[in-house]
């Protein structure tokens, strides 16, 4: 099977980027009346996550350092170059090891889980694993 | 073969492995601010991991929220673990447990306003009852909570204790940390604190009130029970989120 091309690489990362936004918007909205997204599979655990004290980092909610991500995750998949391939590579990276952690507090800690944070986690784990096959294969390479 | 043509191979062998020269040395480079980046990438978690643990360190004697819990729970009476007045006729009960950070959190999110709607008017009376499951240092804390409760001092205990509460299990519940949160909540007699804490009433009564939580089918602190005209006994309400729900459940056993 013939590996896929730098262009399809960057326009799915666009498109799960385009999806994190979604999801990451969502939850962002849902907390800011005090609320918590609705749990697609009921049992409360999204309400749980948002009223812990985890769900915010330095007075920022968390959902909203989502968003940042998605869109600078998006913009590195749309422009091309080293640059591009780097940056997309480290923050991706870098969010998924936040997403790593904050599946760690939700198992262990809060002891509850929320849906659409598995969802952002499964889309940042994609995103890294796209963006490090882009940087591996394509960087040095004219764009 | 020419010397001509022997010359044009030469110069594009030369100028081959020069271009391989240069590929690898831009490879070489790439791979260098690749691992810079990812050591940008591991630190800026890292930072976000310690800036999220340390606004949840607590677990130290310098305490916070004294003040706002005093003020909480002022001129309200209180009779061993039972907040409100007597009369009131619906009885709200807390399973919770002093390490559990969700039972932290709904005490600070939602607990201050349910007192002002529901327990300081009178309407309903709120028990806590301990349900240490978390771990060692739950079951040092809860006959703590029943200690300060038989001096009338049990919920400014508990407000208290959450609100300085550190991770669980991390040796942070200490003599030194129970007694500075007794102090903060206002024991009055705090050798006779420390020692019924330590006495077989105290823990006979938490190993009650964990038992009537299994008993109940509960599995996660805070659970919920409620009690009152409208209901059939202390019926359970499991883990509720918000103060709509709190109230819903309040009127309805009324």
């Amino acid at each position: 099977m013939s590996k896929p091309s730098e262009g399809t690489v960057r326009a799915v990362s666009t498109f799960v980027a385009a999806f994190g936004i979604g999801v990451a918007t969502y939850i962002a909205i849902a907390e800011s009346g005090g609320g918590a997204p609705a749990c697609l599979a009921g049992g409360g655990g999204c309400e749980t996550v948002a009223e812990s004290q985890y769900s915010d980092l330095a007075g920022i909610n968390v959902a909203v350092i989502g968003i940042v991500g998605y869109v600078l995750l998006l913009v590195t998949a749309l422009l091309r170059g080293d640059g591009a391939r780097m940056g997309g590579f480290a923050l991706s990276l870098a969010g998924f090891g936040f997403s790593v952690y904050l599946t760690y507090l939700e198992l262990f800690v809060i002891e509850a889980v929320c849906q659409w944070c598995v969802i952002s986690a499964i889309l940042m784990t994609v995103l890294f694993g796209l963006n490090a096959f882009r940087m591996l294969r394509y960087a040095g390479r004219a764009p | 073969m020419s010397a001509k043509k022997e010359r044009e191979r030469r110069r594009e062998e030369r100028q081959q492995r020069e271009s391989e020269k240069a590929e690898d040395a831009r490879r070489q480079r790439l791979i260098k601010l690749g691992s810079a980046a990812a050591f940008l990438a591991i630190v800026a978690v890292a930072v976000a991991v310690v800036i999220s643990q340390s606004q949840t360190s607590g677990g130290d004697t310098n305490l916070e929220h004294v003040a706002e819990v005093e003020t909480g729970l002022a001129n309200i009476p209180q009779h061993r673990l039972t907040l409100g007045r007597p009369t009131a006729k619906v009885t709200l009960v807390e399973f919770g447990d002093l390490q559990c950070p969700i039972c932290r959190d709904f005490a600070v999110k939602v607990l201050p306003e349910l007192i002002e709607n529901k327990i300081r008017t009178g309407e309903a009376r709120l028990e806590f009852r301990n349900f240490p499951i978390l771990g060692p240092e739950s079951v040092t804390a809860a006959p703590a909570a029943v200690a300060a409760g038989e001096q009338g001092r049990g919920w400014n205990f508990i407000e208290l204790f959450y609100r300085n509460q550190g991770i669980e299990n991390t040796g942070y519940v200490t003599e030194e940390f129970m007694t500075s949160i007794a102090k903060g909540a206002k024991v009055a007699d705090v050798p006779r604190w420390n020692h019924e804490r330590e006495g077989a009433p105290a823990e006979a009564e938490v190993k009650r009130t964990k038992h009537e939580a299994e008993r109940l089918g509960f599995g996660g602190t805070p659970s919920f029970a409620v009690e009152g005209p409208g209901t059939k006994g202390l019926e359970p309400l499991g883990t509720l989120g918000s103060l709509g729900e709190f109230e819903e459940a309040i009127e309805g056993a009324a």
